[in-house]
């Protein structure tokens, strides 16, 4: 084979000037820039690409477009590779790697070929009735045999190294579609000032234009396509977005966009591949033209059987004779346009066939012409090399143009539920029912087909947009072109009783499978499409869901509109995965929150974990530490012992303000807050609406009309929102605002006996810190360090004497710095979340485990939080009778009866001499740990009738994990139960 | 006499950065005091007492305080002043407390946002990849302020000129959204 030897000498779009090279299959060839993978690969006489999904026979190329169903190949090598890439949208480039998928051995020798002899058994539903016995193989043989071969080619398993990334775009007017009907509508919104912008698939903007030999206003149609784009660039106004699929509609004008910003290229230097663009119009017009629909007829899979639309293409935009000796098959005028443009590039026709027995639209010389005939038979394994006529006529072919009709392209006016319309002219599904908001159709797409018509009506819903935005319209220019014959005939198929015919190429249905299908009771065509598979995969069906519909309405005797129509959802055309995954990779999946003392803790030995979005320090170990228990022990121990630190800035901090803000509290709390004196800090319990506890945190009155809530970190979003509904909904007319400020304050436990003593060192003078100035749970505002405004608190979470201390976040992690300082003479220790998590189960506070959305105030033991005296929300459906049954369980303590038995959270509690099972499921073990300050494991768990039970051993068991243990039932409070420490 | 002293440290360090056609900075000198309405009132005046030109529309902005600050209407019942102060807000705030008793209920939010400028010939492509919000001039003008969200993450954003911009965002997660700012300038150059 010589280099391009089916390149024709002149014409097309490509730049012959630049040569590019590429590699199919191993072996190297050359195309021109401005060539496609497939306009490459044909213009080197490379027509056999592939093979069919189910019966591996060899497939060609079969459109130029995006509803190519055939030649899917896998592009790109290594950790790049990206299968099922359509050849026929792969702008060709210097160094293009790409390789034919879906075969066993060569793509010339598929040992999986052998399933087309197997072809009477594959049928629709085949896998339905195949598989059935013996039951035995369903697991190891059937199903591992029917993933082997399902799918089209092969995902590299290895991570992806392209990015991608996404954006947001804002227009009056979006034009989906810049062939001829898309530029005339631009031109007139443009030049009248709207902001639009023009989206297209191709590489090239101007549609058929490109591919067809149309004139415009004396013009032929490419150049007065790149005149309207040149004049188009030229405009602020206007933004051209080609190498653009806008793959969905969605709500309220809004589109969904990929562009292809560096598939084109070898390299994508570092940057994003693709670009997944959401569009915000103000409105819409579609105009995304037709798709040429092919007819059925036996053995019309042989590569080298084309679309004639497509044919055209390759010969006039990309100056490629797809054969040496082409014949039409056509049951509309548009088909003959296809045998007149061969002629005229000189490339050999040897036959037209219409099946229609009408006079020949236009007149050519030296093609026999054959009326009311059709297509009985090819031949051709790898390629085709005849057809067999009715007439009983052999024609020498390899290349046969398949003209049916066309189809507007009406994909995006479902995605909103719009129901197509039948058009009997046209012989075409048009836009029906309702249209996306804001959304109008106009050219091809609507069902005008032919050129002129097209960009009038384009123009004309351009200047009606307008109107409706309000915007003055600069009339559009009047257009001189043509309006050519496209009167069709339906012709679907041709009827056959033995050989097959294949419906869709890409997932090998036949129009034998149709009609086993229906006979087999699968009437509708939501039905049929599953269970046939007809219109499913890549290409969902552009090329065959009219025809597989056609033919189940002759099936059914019914009309095809009677028949009805599948609707089409998003994507239009496939979005790859990683496009829609975005930046969201990896490390950069979500946003990370750090504490004010982050830095800090980083350099002296943290451990972090992420709690929500934030990153918190787990423990800090130390040299000679063989593991986090030393860690966590030690940090307990001293923190017991003398004084530890631990940053509770993650905890949800509402500031609160109004004269109802005392009100709204007492609403929204179950215990009362009327009454909490200024410069007091109460704990509060916050249930759901339906009884269940919600949340809890302590909550400070530093003014008359000012508080400060604190939340748990897991709730502070939640809780804000809840608190904001409440003041918004429930209780408009209360004076009450709210902001968050957990971002603004750093936050600092002290705890231990020798907290305060740390403490004096720090706050100014004249702030006193006794016991009798500032007792337990008072709070304050004041400096510390000199003048650095700060907060303080007496609450306590791990039992010690203890302290919350707040300053500005830009000073946090200074404010550690200090703490530690001023702390070293007392051997002050950083404690992280595990030391935290202790102490708070050896003093028997419930946290996340305990609120976990199934628990009420009084399985909790805060029952008396529940105030009778008032209304708060969740407490009526609280003292529902079921939210309180006799044998409710109940928060409490549990200790191992074998000191060295380990606890386990997640374990559940069977009364001793009782069998293991559900049926005697007592409750669960909702939080354990080592404590160190007893030395064994101890745990808090909700148990029935637990307050009254303090001492009964019951086993803990854990079957999934091997755990079954005994342990007595003890006080939650493990520690200083009296709290005599906290209050110190 | 206590011996230690606090110094105020940048979320983000002071960070500056130019790109091709876009700058980045971090901006560490404004003090923010969040301004609630009692109910019934109209923001009239806080206006008045803050000495801002207008009451401004929710969305939008005006100079105050004899233009060393700005007043921007963040919702209907809520007001953000930013003022060049940021090593005095806390004073600020209880100053304002006590000259807006009565009118608003104000808050020191300094800490709670970090604030970024960014600007140049390219900002507008920039913000394309992050930006929900429509930043033509005609639909975002000099002065307008927004709420929405940049990569999941809570941002004000006001116009400071054609081509530059204020982002404001939630401090503890400075770092992300400077990564995410970072990210897309970094997408969009050459």
């Amino acid at each position: 084979m010589t280099e391009q030897s089916n390149r024709l000498a002149h014409g097309g779009l490509i730049n012959r000037d630049k040569r590019l090279s590429f590699k199919f299959n191993g072996t190297g060839f050359k195309g021109f820039e401005g060539d496609t993978l497939a306009s490459a690969l044909l213009a080197n006489g490379k027509g056999f690409v592939g093979r069919s999904f189910k019966y591996h026979r060899p497939r060609g190329i079969f459109s130029a477009g995006p509803e190519e169903p055939n030649a899917l190949v896998q592009l790109r090598s290594g950790a790049h590779q990206e299968p099922n890439t359509r050849a026929t949208v792969a702008e060709l480039f210097d160094g293009l790697w790409a390789s034919s998928q879906n075969h066993m051995g060569s793509l010339e020798f598929d040992l999986m070929s052998v399933t087309d002899l197997a072809a009477p058994f594959l049928s629709a539903g085949f896998y339905y009735k195949t598989f059935m016995w013996p039951k035995a193989f369903w697991e190891k043989v059937y199903e591992p045999l029917i993933r082997r071969s399902a799918g089209l080619g092969q995902l590299s398993m290895k991570d992806d190294p392209d990015t991608y990334d996404k954006g947001f775009l804002h227009c009056d007017l979006l034009i989906i579609g810049a062939g001829p009907a898309g530029l005339a509508a631009a031109l007139t919104a443009g030049r009248s000032g709207a902001r639009v912008i023009i989206a297209d698939e191709d590489f090239v903007m101007g549609g058929r234009l490109n591919a067809e030999t149309y004139g415009i206003n004396g013009m032929e149609g490419h150049l007065w396509a790149q005149n309207a784009v040149a004049e188009l660039a030229a405009m602020d106004n206007v933004r051209l977005m080609s190498r653009t699929t806008v793959y969905g509609a969605y709500d309220h004008g809004v589109f969904g966009a990929l562009e292809r910003k560096t598939d084109h290229l070898a390299q994508s230097n570092g940057k994003p591949r693709q670009i997944l663009w959401r569009i915000y119009s103000k409105r819409s017009l579609l105009t995304a033209g037709a798709t040429e629909r092919p007819i059925a007829f036996p053995n019309n899979d042989r590569p080298g059987v084309m679309l004639a639309g497509a044919v055209r293409s390759y010969v006039n935009r990309y100056a490629v004779a797809p054969g040496h000796k082409v014949s039409v098959f056509t049951n509309n005028d548009d088909g003959w346009r296809t045998a007149s443009d061969l002629q005229k590039q000189g490339v050999e026709v040897v036959a037209v066939i219409d099946v229609r027995n009408a006079p020949a639209p236009v007149s050519l010389n030296g093609v026999e012409t054959i009326h009311g005939a059709h297509i009985v038979d090819t031949a051709g394994r790898k390629g085709l090399k005849s057809i067999k006529l009715s007439n009983g006529k052999t024609i020498a072919t390899d290349c046969l143009a398949v003209a049916g009709g066309w189809n507007p392209n009406v994909h995006l006016t479902c995605h909103q539920r719009g129901k197509p319309e039948w058009r009997e002219d046209i012989l075409a599904f048009v836009p029906g029912g309702t249209l996306p908001a804001g959304m109008q159709v106009a050219g091809a797409a609507s069902g005008t087909l032919t050129l002129k018509a097209g960009l009038q009506d384009a123009a004309q819903s351009a200047e009606t947009i307008l109107n409706d935005l309000g915007m003055a319209v600069k009339k559009s220019e009047s257009f001189e072109a043509e309006d050519e014959a496209h009167s069709a005939t339906s012709f679907w198929h041709v009827k056959t009783t033995g050989k097959r015919a294949w419906v869709d190429l890409q997932n090998d249905v036949t129009t034998k499978d149709i009609k086993l299908s229906y006979q087999e009771g699968f009437r509708s065509v939501e039905h049929l499409k599953r269970y046939s598979t007809l219109g499913m995969a890549t290409d969902q069906g552009k090329t065959s869901n009219i025809a597989g519909l056609a033919i189940l309405a002759e099936c059914s005797g019914k009309t095809i509109p009677e028949t009805g129509t599948t609707i089409f959802r998003p994507p239009y055309t496939p979005v790859p995965i990683g496009a829609l995954a975005g930046r969201a990779r990896g490390k950069d999946f979500r946003p990370y929150r750090l504490t004010p003392s982050h830095k800090w803790a980083e350099a002296n030995g943290a451990t972090f974990v992420e709690t929500g979005n934030w990153l918190r320090a787990q423990w800090f170990a130390r040299e000679g530490e063989k593991g986090w228990r030393d860690s966590v022990d030690r940090e307990v121990q001293m923190t017991r012992a003398s004084v530890g630190i631990c940053d509770v800035t993650t905890l949800g901090k509402i500031d609160i303000q109004g004269k109802d803000a005392a009100e709204f509290l007492n609403h929204v709390y179950t215990n009362a807050f009327l009454k909490l004196p200024v410069g007091k800090t109460r704990y509060g319990l916050m249930l759901r609406e339906d009884g269940i506890a919600y949340d809890d945190g302590t909550t400070a009155r530093l003014g008359e009309n000012h508080f400060v809530m604190t939340t748990t970190t897991a709730n502070a979003v939640l809780v804000f929102r809840r608190l904001e509904f409440a003041r918004q909904c429930l209780w408009p007319d209360l004076d009450v605002h709210l902001i968050s400020t957990t971002d603004g304050w750093a936050q600092f436990a002290v705890a231990g006996p020798n907290s305060r003593a740390l403490l004096q060192k720090v706050v100014d003078a004249p702030f006193d810190l006794s016991s009798e100035a500032f007792p337990f749970m008072a709070c304050a505002e004041l400096t510390v360090c000199g003048g650095t405004p700060a907060r303080l608190f007496r609450i306590s979470f791990s039992g010690e004497l203890a302290y919350e201390i707040a300053v500005p976040s830009k000073y946090g992690n200074a404010m550690m710095g200090v703490l530690m300082q001023a702390g070293e003479e007392f051997g002050a220790i950083p404690y992280g979340t595990e030391a935290l998590g202790v102490m708070r189960i050896e003093k028997g506070h419930a946290a996340g485990n305990e609120l976990n959305g199934q628990t009420t105030a009084a399985n909790l033991g805060l029952g008396g939080f529940v105030s009778a005296k008032k209304d708060c929300i969740g407490k009526t459906l609280s003292q529902r009778p079921e939210m309180n049954p006799e044998d409710d369980i109940r928060l409490v303590g549990f200790k191992p009866v074998n000191p060295q038995d380990a606890l386990l959270a997640g374990s559940h509690f069977i009364t001793k001499g009782e069998r293991e099972n559900m049926a005697n499921d007592q409750g669960w073990m909702s939080s354990v740990a080592y404590s160190p300050s007893l030395g064994h494991s101890i745990g808090l768990g909700f148990i029935k009738n637990g307050q009254n039970r303090m001492g009964e051993i019951v086993k803990v068991v854990n079957p999934a994990r091997g755990v079954n243990v005994e342990a007595e039932i003890v006080s939650p409070h493990f520690y200083d139960p009296e709290g005599g420490l906290q209050r110190g | 006499m206590v011996e230690y002293t606090l110094q105020l440290e940048p979320f983000l360090g002071g960070y500056a950065q130019q790109f091709e056609h876009v700058s980045l900075n971090e901006v560490d000198t404004m003090a923010l005091i969040s301004l609630a309405l009692p109910n019934g009132q109209d923001g009239t005046a806080v206006v008045q007492a803050l000495e801002a030109s207008d009451v401004p529309n929710v969305g939008a902005s005006c100079p105050c305080l004899n233009e060393s600050g700005t007043l921007m209407r963040m919702a209907q019942d809520q007001f953000l002043l930013c003022v060049e102060d940021v090593a005095n807000s806390f004073e600020m705030n209880k100053d304002l407390e006590q000259k807006l008793a009565g009118i608003a209920y104000t808050t020191d939010q300094t800490h709670v946002w970090v604030a970024l400028d960014i600007g140049g010939p390219a900002t507008l492509t920039a913000l394309e990849r992050i930006c929900p919000v429509d930043l033509d001039i005609s639909a975002f003008d000099i002065g307008a302020v927004a709420r929405t969200s940049m990569e999941h993450l809570g941002v004000i954003i006001t116009r400071i000129t054609e081509t530059n911009f204020r982002l404001f965002s939630a401090s503890s997660s400075a770092g992300s959204f400077l990564h995410a700012l970072e990210t897309s300038i970094e997408n969009i150059t050459t």
